[in-house]
């Protein structure tokens, strides 16, 4: 199989993507399962802006996409009901959080900064459950919806219209993978993979390494929490299980399942993972030892993922 | 004023001393071996000069400043740079993308988020001038972990070169290389100590690199210092041929 | 006030307990091999769930002795089939696969045994309270502290006077060495998983008990697990075991001032060592 050079992949993709709702419903999808899936590449392209590039284990994402979520969510309930208020709010909560946590744990590495990940993300799932005078406990935040688009000339119907609300998602997105691509082409960026490649090299070269893992953190917590504000709007409905262990879990798998050294692998393994979740808990009750199952063999048979085998294979 | 200059040196592991007492000074512009028996210490005193580790006691002073305490990435930017005696370099990116990034970061852009089309040029030619210097140009777009282990160690030392040290040091250089590769990497050291009067400091076994490249020569031996001095007293100096001899009794 | 706090601090010691049994196991398992096992949580739901279908046959007793055996059974023929491929791999993927294991367990036992609660049956002397005056001191918590001791000790006399015991320890500081010297270390992991998966079985079965049973009795235990392990220290078991006692006294006590906050506690300091002590209390430097 020839390898498409990075233009053509990339032309490939979009076309895909801005497409989708159009042959989406002829391959027996339907077009909120396209925007669930953007959201989800979204929180995996994150996470993997620091498992891929970075070589930093995190497993306790989903706790900055729970607070994108929360903080949009109650801001469209309570404080303004703005779509973009509410987003910004949602962002800004879970780059905060991001940003106080980041030096707890950036002196740590390999298991012991996934342990402290999984255990911080358990905090803010416990908050989530317990705060229930805000957060509406194990009920979640309901009775609010997405708010149409005011801009101004025209008023984009999000709510009604799935399409619409799909090329939200898909511009948001767009933006979000431009900006995490400029910074990986970047000075900044190689720092990160030199990182990856060897961290006491890079020490070695006058690389400030806990400095520059803060900053991958946040910048990963930051996109990840956008994604997590486009969950919220997608449900109109936020519940704890956004932030569950479970839920990091999943965004780690989709990495690693497209291929965490690609950029566009995560949003592979989140079109695979989503398409099959949504197909067996259709079909079945027992998709939970479906899921782990798939983790067990993605991990004994694919670690390199698809797009790394794909690589491969057109190596001479 | 010397460059680099150690004062009295210890570096205890519980009860296990690795380095005692050690002192060494070195001029700009020297090139400095050191050599001992297996277990004398000697990369254990790299790790205190380069700030891998803390000393126990003595201090380092660089330039005129202390930097005893000073952290290894600090250090780098003060002007010590060095290789380690297993090749530590970015396998899985190319020679070229290895060398951009030393250069980036000592043309003080690593924070940046985005290059001008001048300052990406400037590097872009600095890269090159840098491939061509380590002979390395031909190979610039192959993945550093493919290389034979000559060409890795080139790479290693030229992205050393890359942050524009006062002085450098290369634990072992020619460790585990055939007589052509330790040849053509003796060749490539002396190159740049003539070509940018840079200060090298060099742990070495091999004596015919040794006595080919150094000015200076310092012995240690079981952690203590032993002998200091040019390649022609230290051949001729009793004590230090007792040492080597002795481990081979 | 007196009462209170006595009776809060008693919980919170037997809380500790199993929190400490529990990361004990885990504790093994990621000093000797590296893993973090995620699926602890399972293997402890799976020594309760055991020990109540032996019960009919084997009685209390029987199947208190006997269901942690099988359990660690089952985690050695895990650990050969599947997490033995994983040694000197990146260890994200030791975590998603005891991660992808963690949910087929919860599946599992809830196919197995059903979705509803299970009462578990103790004997009637253990339940009744050793006196009126301090009526929290029923004849099974105290049992469960004593027991959680004995298996600590037996713990202490494995791992410093029987070969397996000075091996793992010796591994666990330097296992290149450890195999150099002609220890099988393939088969010493092996029995250190099981030794581990040993002790989770035998918290389920406490557990159960104490909790009663359910496919999700696993996962409120294991985050304390974790936290016990960064608070005592990553490498050291006497810092784990001192982890959980401290971080289960702590949630007591803090239940009789601030009761919301009595989980939450164990997060702050979990917290409060990674801002002053990132290696733990007991930890060793370097370890991570």
């Amino acid at each position: 199989m020839p390898k498409l050079d990075k233009r053509t992949a990339d032309a490939l993709v979009w076309a895909l993507l801005l497409t989708a709702p159009f042959w989406l419903t002829h391959v027996g999808g339907y077009v909120e399962l396209g925007s669930r899936v953007l959201i989800y590449a979204l929180a995996a392209m994150a996470l993997n802006f620091l498992l891929g590039f970075t070589g930093v284990l995190s497993f306790g994402h989903a706790a900055y996409f729970g607070l994108g979520a929360y903080g949009t969510a109650l801001t469209i309930k309570y404080l303004c009901p703005s779509t973009p208020v509410g987003m910004l709010v949602g962002i800004l909560t879970g780059t905060f959080a991001a940003a106080l946590i980041g030096p707890m744990i950036v002196r740590l590495r390999g298991v012991y900064f996934a342990m402290c990940t999984i255990a911080f993300g358990q905090v803010f799932y416990f908050i989530a459950f317990r705060w229930s005078s805000v957060t509406g406990g194990d009920d979640g935040v309901s009775a609010w919806h997405r708010m149409p688009l005011d801009l101004g000339f025209t008023s984009i119907d999000l709510l009604g219209n799935n399409k619409a609300f799909y090329y939200f998602a898909l511009a948001v997105f767009a933006v979000c993978a431009a900006a995490m691509a400029f910074l990986l082409g970047s000075p900044f960026g190689r720092t990160l993979l030199a990182i990856r490649e060897n961290e006491r090299r890079a020490r070695f070269l006058g690389i400030p390494v806990d400095r520059h893992i803060w900053a991958s953190w946040v910048i990963s917590c930051l996109f990840v929490s956008v994604a997590g504000a486009l969950y919220a709007l997608l449900n109109d409905f936020v519940d704890p299980r956004a932030m569950r262990w479970d839920q990091s879990g999943n965004f780690v798998i989709m990495a690693v399942l497209g291929g965490m050294r690609s950029f566009w692998g995560p949003l592979i393994g989140a079109a695979i993972f989503i398409v099959l979740q949504d197909y067996v808990s259709s079909e079945t009750q027992n998709w939970m030892s479906f899921i782990g199952l798939f983790f067990v063999l993605v991990v004994l048979f694919f670690p390199r993922g698809v797009l790394g085998i794909i690589q491969r294979k057109a190596k001479p | 004023m010397s460059l680099l200059r150690v004062d009295s040196i210890s570096k205890n592991f519980g009860s296990l001393i690795a380095v005692n007492n050690v002192s060494m000074t070195v001029e700009p512009g020297e090139l400095r071996a050191i050599i001992g028996p297996n277990g004398a210490g000697k990369t254990t005193f790299f790790n205190l000069i380069s700030g891998f580790l803390r000393p126990t006691s003595g201090h380092i002073t660089f330039d005129g400043a202390d930097i005893t305490d000073l952290l290894p990435a600090r250090r780098v930017w003060r002007g010590i740079a060095r290789t380690f005696q297993v090749t530590e370099v970015f396998p899985e990116l190319s020679v070229h993308e290895n060398l951009r990034i030393p250069v980036e970061v000592a043309s003080g852009f690593r924070l940046r988020p985005w290059l001008s089309r001048v300052a990406a040029e400037a590097v872009g030619a600095r890269v090159s001038e840098l491939l061509d210097m380590g002979g390395l140009a031909s190979k610039a777009d192959r993945l550093v972990g493919e290389l034979a282990h000559g060409d890795q160690r080139a790479t290693e030392i030229i992205m050393a070169l890359a942050l524009k040290p006062q002085l450098l040091l290369l634990d072992e250089p020619t460790a585990g290389m055939g007589d052509q590769e330790t040849y053509e990497i003796t060749r490539l050291i002396r190159r740049l100590h003539q070509g940018s009067k840079l200060t090298i400091v060099l742990i070495e076994h091999d004596m015919r690199v040794v006595f080919h490249l150094a000015d200076r020569i310092m012995v240690l031996d079981q952690g203590n210092f032993l002998a200091e001095g040019t390649p022609k007293e230290i051949a001729a100096n009793k004590a230090v041929q007792s040492a080597y001899l002795g481990q081979a009794a | 006030m007196t009462q209170l706090l006595l009776f809060n601090v008693f919980n919170g010691l037997i809380i500790g307990a199993f929190y400490a049994l529990m990361a004990l196991g885990l504790s093994l398992i990621l000093n000797l091999s590296g893993v973090i096992n995620f699926a602890h949580g399972g293997f402890l739901a799976i020594g309760g769930y055991l020990a109540y279908t032996l019960v009919p046959y084997l009685g209390f007793w029987g199947a208190l002795v006997v269901a942690p055996v099988l359990t660690a059974f089952i985690g050695i023929l895990v650990e050969r089939v599947l997490i033995r491929r994983l040694y000197g791999r990146d260890p994200l993927y030791g975590l998603l696969l005891t991660f992808g294991l963690a949910f087929m367990i919860e599946d599992g036992t809830r196919l197995i045994w059903g979705a509803q609660s299970l009462p578990f049956s103790i004997p009637d002397w253990l339940s009744s309270p050793l006196s009126n005056e301090y009526f929290f001191l029923t004849g099974y918590r105290v049992f469960m502290v004593l027991l959680v001791t004995l298996a600590v000790a037996a713990l202490f006399v494995i791992l410093n006077y029987t070969r397996l015991g000075i091996r793992i320890r010796a591994g666990t500081l330097d296992l290149e060495t450890v195999s150099v010297l002609g220890v099988n270390v393939r088969v010493l992991r092996n029995l250190n998983f099981g030794l581990g998966i040993y002790l989770a079985g035998l918290a389920g079965v406490l557990a159960a008990g104490m909790l009663g049973l359910q496919p999700t009795v696993g996962d409120n235990l294991i985050m304390p697990s974790f936290i016990a392990i960064i608070v005592g220290g990553l490498g050291s078991l006497p810092g784990t075991l001192v982890g959980g006692l401290l971080i289960g006294v702590a949630s007591g006590v803090t239940s009789v001032f601030f009761p919301s906050a009595s989980e939450a506690v164990i997060y702050v300091m979990m917290a409060a060592v990674l801002i002053v002590r990132p290696r733990g209390l007991f930890g060793e430097e370097g370890r991570f």
